[in-house]
């Protein structure tokens, strides 16, 4: 294990995970077991309440014009990574409210705004980016931009805090320098 | 599992001249034929939805032009919608004068809920349909631009089936007239005309009359609305246009922005029941449940003919004595005789007019709508072409039957032979010699023909009419595809 994991108090990080190179996981995230990261590149900032579910890989990759220092791969709060999605990206910024499905793919150069869904089994190879709220789903890879963020999972949140530590070894919080932003209380009411 | 993952390898004739796997082919007990999805008659049993389970009958599915009222199916990727619920502090709108107890009732959250697609993410919201206070159904529902002549048109169509109907029974009724032998359906059943049209709902003569008379063609015009001006121009956002199939799913709107999209009714499904159209047996029958996969009647071909599969084979080369392996089964409860032969030896079938009872021409020639050339059966003969054929071995073997027990206990019985590999419980696996005529060009598709003679004991009680014959000798033929020709 890598010394330069850093994990925020209130993250949930299950041990049996491949975490390698400079990461900061953020208070409130849930790692699952089986989870591939790795900073090979540069550091990965994990902000808070994301979810990375199983057997899923975030690399951040080795590119030949990297700056020095290496950029980050900042990944926004409330993204989820379902079961078995990759994402590889030399550097760069993830916004917030995303939703990786199962077993699907961004390569390098996909820039992702916020509130975008990438459909389950979606192959994002070529460069481009993702304008706020894009959604793509199918195996034609349909896009269509959706009319609000998806709602954050709060409440599996939650749950999965509360039920993680009973069935799987955690790894401990290792950072208290900082504060973890105060969680916010509600979810944000839909319109009405 | 095979049948549903690979190629047909091994096909079946019809006895319509048909080429079908097994898995889709049907046997009826009563014609002893094999029958297939093109030569029987398909009939609808119920209607039912898809998603809820619910029946509805078909009068009712009708009126609902076929959908059901409570799920919808996505209007932008056709997934079946899900009804979401969110708490919601309700804002209070009112003006606070109008009383204390709408203030107490808005601060508890309340349930709302929307439509969401799980698919592509759609939701009801996208396009500004407000939230629902109950669970299910109350969606606003969207009237057709057009309802009113589509109505007319329905009306007049109508109209001229019941004139067309009409003058059509008084044909036949001038037929019946000369014969004077028979009685037409009123005179049987005491109705008159006109209340049989009412009880069929149909309009009456009079107003059909009418509706044909007063009804105003639709005239065709050359002035079309002119293109906007940016047509040319304005840049196209892609994702706010809708595709041609999301637009031909409503075809009553065709919406073409996204903004417009509306969650459509689900079609319904319906339960069907299949019939031979010889002898009018059922072939299958579902249960009316819509939540069961289960059938009543299941007169499939894979309980009743013998099942072929292909264990290997050498190349095929032409003008050479190649080796095939096959495997046999028998499904049936009972001993099989079965005997491999040449196409030209099955014995042509005995034409035999099956003598009509007056019951039965006299309930034909009631049912006026029934065109009965419709129901004429084509049989052709299939377009073979077999670069190879199986030779016949000339024994007759011999199959166990069917015993569920059987498959647990592994000792395969040794009485083997140049012929039989080996033997299982029902089944039997075989070595045959493939005989490719010189022509086969290399590369070509390598098809072998073979025929089957199998004994089949029938367990259908017997007519009291009938003869009480249970066992009979049964043939069929088959295409084997055993990939191409080697060209060396
Ligand atoms: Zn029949
Ligand atoms: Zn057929
Ligand atoms: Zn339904
Ligand atoms: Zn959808």
């Amino acid at each position: 294990m890598s010394h330069n994991v850093k994990i925020l108090p209130g993250a949930t990080v299950c041990e049996d995970c491949t975490l390698e190179g400079d990461i900061t996981i953020g208070g409130g995230t849930v790692i699952h077991p089986r989870v591939t990261i790795i900073a090979e590149g540069g550091p990965i900032i994990i902000a808070e309440y994301c979810i990375i579910e199983e057997y899923s890989t975030i690399i951040h990759k080795k590119s030949d014009k990297q700056e020095n220092p290496p950029k980050p791969l900042f990944i926004g709060a409330h993204n989820v990574f379902e079961v078995g999605c990759k994402l590889e990206s030399p550097c760069g910024h993830i916004g917030e409210s995303n939703v990786f499905e199962c077993r699907s793919f961004v390569g390098e150069e996909v820039k992702i705004g916020s509130g975008c869904v990438i459909g389950a089994a979606c192959r994002l190879t070529a460069p481009q980016t993702l304008a706020d709220n894009t959604v793509i789903w199918g195996s034609d890879h349909h896009i269509r931009e959706a009319l609000e963020k998806q709602p954050s999972q709060l409440l599996q949140l939650d749950f999965l805090s509360k039920v993680m530590p009973n069935y799987h070894r955690l790894r401990k919080p290792n950072v208290h320098k900082r504060q973890p932003s105060t969680r916010q209380s509600t979810e944000p009411s839909p319109k009405p | 599992m095979a049948y549903l993952t690979q190629p047909d390898y091994v096909k079946y004739i019809c006895s319509c001249g048909q080429l079908k796997p097994i898995t889709s082919l049907y046997f009826c007990r009563h014609c002893l034929k094999i029958r297939c999805g093109f030569c029987i008659c398909h009939e609808v049993d119920s209607h039912y939805c898809a998603n809820c389970l619910e029946n509805m009958p078909s009068s009712e599915a009708r009126l609902k032009k076929n959908r059901c009222s409570s799920c919808f199916d996505c209007p932008s990727c056709f997934h079946t919608l899900s009804t979401r619920a969110t708490t919601q502090q309700r804002q209070v709108l009112q003006d606070p004068a109008a009383g204390g107890d709408t203030k107490v009732e808005s601060k508890q959250p309340k349930k709302m809920y929307y439509l969401s697609c799980f698919n592509c993410r759609w939701t009801s919201r996208d396009v500004g349909i407000p939230d629902q206070p109950v669970a299910s159904g109350g969606w606003p529902e969207r009237t057709n631009p057009h309802a009113a002549r589509v109505n007319q048109l329905i009306d007049y169509y109508k109209a001229i089936a019941q004139q067309e109907k009409q003058e059509k029974i008084e044909r036949e009724r001038k037929k019946f007239n000369i014969r004077g032998k028979y009685i037409t359906l009123t005179d049987k059943t005491g109705l008159t005309g006109a209340m049989a049209r009412n009880i069929a709902g149909l309009p009456s003569s009079e107003s059909s009359s009418s509706a044909i008379a007063n009804f105003v063609p639709s005239v065709a015009t050359a002035e079309v609305d002119e293109l906007p001006e940016d047509i040319f121009t304005k840049e196209v956002n892609l994702n706010q246009i809708t595709s041609m199939p999301q637009r031909l799913a409503s075809p009553d709107w065709q919406p073409v922005s996204v903004s417009r999209l509306h969650p459509l009714a689900k079609l319904l499904s319906v339960k069907r029941s299949q019939r031979c159209r010889a002898c009018d047996h059922n072939l299958t029958k579902p249960e009316y449940n819509p939540g069961s996969i289960k059938f009543k009647i299941e007169l499939l071909a894979y309980y009743h003919v013998p099942e072929v599969k292909i264990i290997s084979h050498e190349p095929v080369k032409p003008g050479e004595k190649t080796a095939l392996f096959l495997k046999l089964t028998n499904p049936t409860g009972h001993e099989m005789q079965l005997r491999l032969l040449q196409p030209e030896d099955i014995p042509p079938p005995e034409e035999k007019e099956e003598p009509k009872s007056i019951d039965k021409s006299l309930e034909r020639s009631l049912v006026l709508e029934k065109d009965t050339t419709a129901f004429k059966a084509i049989e052709r003969q299939p377009n073979i072409s077999a670069t190879s054929r199986v030779t016949s071995p000339g024994v007759t073997l011999t199959l166990a039957q069917r015993d569920d027990a059987a498959e647990y206990d592994d000792d395969a019985q040794h009485d083997t032979n140049d012929i039989i590999l080996w033997r299982k419980s029902n089944k039997l696996g075989v070595r045959l010699e493939l005989d490719t005529s010189a022509e086969a060009v290399g590369g070509s598709p390598a098809r072998a023909l073979v025929a089957l003679q199998y004994s089949y004991r029938n367990t259908v009680p017997p007519a009291p009419s009938a003869a009480a014959c249970r066992d009979h000798t049964l043939y069929t033929t088959l295409l084997l595809d055993l990939g191409t020709v080697s060209s060396n």
